[in-house]
């Protein structure tokens, strides 16, 4: 029951496939990512599905959203991820792009992967008070 | 659709690891405690709708990638 770490000791990359073994809400046949560094050099990042359906997602590191982010991983969800308590661990926030031509981040049910294991899931944590949809960028 | 009646303190087993027991039967809910394996996760239906929803309005096409991550450099 950790808390994330305040700021990543070291940059995480990940390049070769992440397994998620229950996929993702909505891309449950989606059991391969990579993550790949978007184009730019923000901290985006993009998902891509290696089977199950054509899926991209972009994604942020939710700490560089709010500085003070936490969101408590619980025991069953640490031991999915094959994770001890100090293993460093990847944490991404899907982006959205809402109909109003505003982009959103989710905050609630971050993305988090483990890189020893190259195990990773989408945490719907039960007592988060994070928005589903932060506002990153107003509508144009 | 199964159909069960149970009273409270009574339980369904859905199959080797899975229970479902009725903990307090209330005017407006009904409290349910559930165990089950690590394995299996265990949500709320409209939480999890919410997120698969969300999910699926994320999906960015190639096309999108270079644009969506231009507003997001220009905003910082």
């Amino acid at each position: 029951m950790n808390p994330a770490p305040a700021v990543a000791e070291t940059e995480i990359t990940v390049s070769e496939a992440v397994t998620f073994p229950d996929g993702i809400p909505g891309f449950e046949s989606c059991r391969n990512w990579v993550v790949m560094a978007a184009e730019t050099a923000t901290p985006l990042r993009r998902l891509h599905a290696l089977d199950g359906a054509d899926a991209s997602f972009l994604a942020i590191d939710p700490r560089a959203v709010l500085d003070n982010y936490r969101c408590e991983l619980s025991a069953a969800d640490r031991r999915r991820l094959g994770a001890g308590d100090t293993d460093p661990l990847l944490w991404l926030a899907i982006v959205m792009m809402e109909s109003n031509g505003a982009l959103t981040v989710n905050l609630r049910a971050p993305i988090v992967i483990n890189p020893k294991t190259m195990t990773g899931q989408q945490v719907l944590p039960h007592n988060c008070l994070y928005p589903l949809r932060h506002v990153l960028v107003d509508a144009e | 659709m199964l159909v069960f009646t149970r009273k409270r303190h009574e339980a369904i087993m859905i199959g080797d690891g899975v229970e479902v027991r009725v903990l307090r039967v209330g005017k407006d809910g009904v409290r349910l405690g559930i165990v089950a394996p690590n394995e299996v996760r265990v949500h709320r239906r409209e939480v999890y709708d919410q997120i698969r929803d969300a999910n699926q309005s994320a999906v960015v096409s190639p096309g999108q990638l270079a644009q969506v991550a231009e507003r997001l450099t220009k905003a910082k």
